[in-house]
């Protein structure tokens, strides 16, 4: 899998809703075997990043007006959902969207809905159930039921059942304890590294997303603000002061939520930094 | 004064004869309720035709059972066979351009098919009544003084095995397991590679099958065959609301108790407060419960 070549590659991406820009002549790039973050505060676009790679934006009425969004190699612009997690892109939705109704086990079954390989499925749910080993007792319960630190592994192991190539994470921290956060990334690092599976993480929570990650995009207002290493983007003073709390150390906190990026630095009596390119 | 409202009595016979024929009744009802709550809780879809589509099933088992006098069990198969494409049909002919679209927009299209379709019956079978079907065994015996129908311990015999059918399809197969997973989240469903589209269309099949079973059931005890029988839809209504529009087991429950109920009031009032009886039992049911007696809303922990 980890061939030195592209998993993803977007380019030039623009997207609207109705007469709203929301992501504009966006380039992401993840590599193969790669974990990649993209960083920004609400209303950046990312969820409308996801929506665009999984295919989804017509759900929200939202269209593609521009760009491509290749994995590897092939155009999966246009396709349908289904036809793209067939092609390997998983993904965690923002906020679970567990199947509430259904149990457990269901729901990670749900997620191999593009396989037809039986033996092949029940390997994969084995597979889950070692790595999320507290699941296992919990199979036959209704998945509305679980804790929220539960109801994340069933989402991310239900993403894994199809056997991507890419996983999209899209907020995964929230609403979550740090302890629990912490564990799940540790989590996607492990499959990462152990399966080659290339990550696409979508973050609030900066500090943590940079300290996995090898690389890293700052999105704002539709745009890439900014790219880099994960340590190039951690030792960024601005990113710094806007996504990491202003301390430079990276200790879990809420502190990037709670204070919107684009008024902070105006506090300051600075310009935006966007203003000035 | 009670006495005016008709005869009570307290002969058990009399009152074990009307619970047979309220169950029977209400067997019917329960397969009616359930294919229109499996539209409801799988594409979110109010169906006013559902009653519509029972007829439908009727007429065409008077086209292959009768008209056609195929082997009864090739004729069922024909029949069923015929009515899942007409359920395909609805969707990627109607159906499937309306997802999206506001809730009362697709109401007011069900009622369009509705209409399509009693027209449709008039033009290819004429206004004339037909006799009901015959095709079930006729005869009867007595228990306890009350008479058992064959046609009716048979409609009940298939009624439950038609729900453990169904059951049996939604808990095991991996098509019942997409449809509850588009039922509960869409999105999250289409996110994981579940094609809605799909499903809805294997949704409306299964629904129109489920309505051919009932409209061959029902052929066999109506009065006559005519495009009155449609009002069976309505009548099943109670029996989806009262056990709640989301529950396929309540569907059950809920039809046979508002058939039930229906009997009784038969029996004991007379036959003009049937409905008016049965309709109060579903405005009670939903100014106490409004999700019904199963109905629930979904479970989830923000």
């Amino acid at each position: 899998m980890s061939g030195g070549g592209l998993n993803l590659r977007i380019q030039g991406l623009t997207v609207v809703y109705g007469g709203v820009t929301a992501l504009d002549n966006v380039n992401i790039s993840v590599p193969s075997g790669g974990f990649v973050s993209v960083l920004g505060a609400n209303g950046a676009g990312k969820t409308t990043l996801v929506r665009s790679i999984t295919s989804l934006l017509h759900l929200h009425k939202g269209r593609v007006r521009r760009g491509s969004i290749e994995l590897g190699g092939k155009s999966i612009l246009g396709k349908k959902s289904p036809d793209i997690v067939a092609a390997g892109v998983a993904q965690v939705p923002e906020g679970r969207k567990l199947f509430p109704n259904l149990t457990v086990k269901e729901n990670l079954l749900c997620g191999a809905a593009s396989r037809s390989d039986v033996s092949g499925i029940d390997e994969s749910l084995e597979q889950n159930l070692e790595l999320f080993s507290q699941l296992r007792p919990l199979l036959n319960q209704t998945a509305g039921l679980l804790s929220g630190g539960e109801q994340q592994m069933v989402a991310v192991g239900r993403a894994l059942m199809s056997q991507p190539s890419l996983l999209i994470c899209d907020e995964l921290s929230l609403g979550l304890a740090p302890k629990i956060v912490h564990r799940l990334f540790e989590l996607l690092t492990e499959i990462n590294e152990t399966r080659g599976t290339s990550i696409l993480v979508i973050e609030q929570n900066a500090s943590l997303a940079l300290q996995h990650a090898n690389d890293a995009y700052v999105l704002e207002l539709g745009r890439v603000l900014m790219e880099g290493t994960a340590a190039e983007l951690r030792g960024n003073p601005m990113v710094q002061e806007l996504y990491l709390g202003g301390g430079g150390e990276a200790h879990t906190s809420y502190a990037a939520i709670e204070r919107p990026s684009r008024s902070r630095p105006l506090e300051h009596g600075q310009r935006p930094p966007v203003a000035e390119s | 004064m009670l006495l005016a409202f008709g005869n009570f009595t307290a002969d058990p016979s009399v009152n074990l004869q009307l619970l047979i024929g309220g169950l029977a009744l209400g067997a019917i009802y329960a397969v009616v309720a359930l294919g229109f709550v499996l539209v409801y809780k799988s594409t979110d879809v109010l169906n006013l035709a559902h009653g519509e589509f029972l007829m439908l099933g009727a007429y065409f088992a008077l086209t292959f059972l009768i008209s056609e006098n195929l082997n009864f069990f090739l004729g069922v198969f024909v029949l069923l066979l015929v009515m899942l494409v007409f359920g395909l049909l609805v969707h990627y002919g109607i159906m499937r351009r309306m997802v999206g679209q506001g809730f009362f927009a697709i109401v007011l299209i069900t009622l369009g098919i509705a209409t399509i379709i009693r027209a449709l019956l008039l033009i290819f079978y004429g206004p004339t009544e037909r006799a009901r079907l015959d095709l079930l065994p006729q005869g009867s015996f007595e228990v306890g003084g009350a008479t058992v129908r064959h046609v009716d311990l048979i409609i009940f015999a298939v009624v439950a095995a038609c729900v453990l059918l169904f059951f049996l399809f939604f808990k095991y197969t991996r098509l019942g397991l997409h449809m509850r997973a588009v039922a509960d989240d869409i999105e999250a469903a289409a996110a994981m590679g579940i094609d809605p589209d799909k499903v809805y269309a294997m949704t409306w099949a299964a629904a129109m099958v489920m309505a051919g079973v009932g409209g061959l059931l029902f052929g066999h005890v109506t009065g006559a065959i005519d495009r009155s029988i449609e009002a069976i839809g309505l009548r099943a209504f109670p029996a989806a609301v009262v056990g709640g529009l989301t529950s396929l087991g309540g569907s059950i429950v809920g039809g046979l108790v508002v058939g039930v109920i229906e009997q009784f009031a038969n029996g004991h009032l007379g036959t003009k407060w049937r409905e008016p009886v049965a309709f109060s039992v579903m405005f009670v049911v939903l100014l106490v419960r409004p999700t019904g007696l199963w109905g629930r809303k979904d479970l989830e922990r923000v």
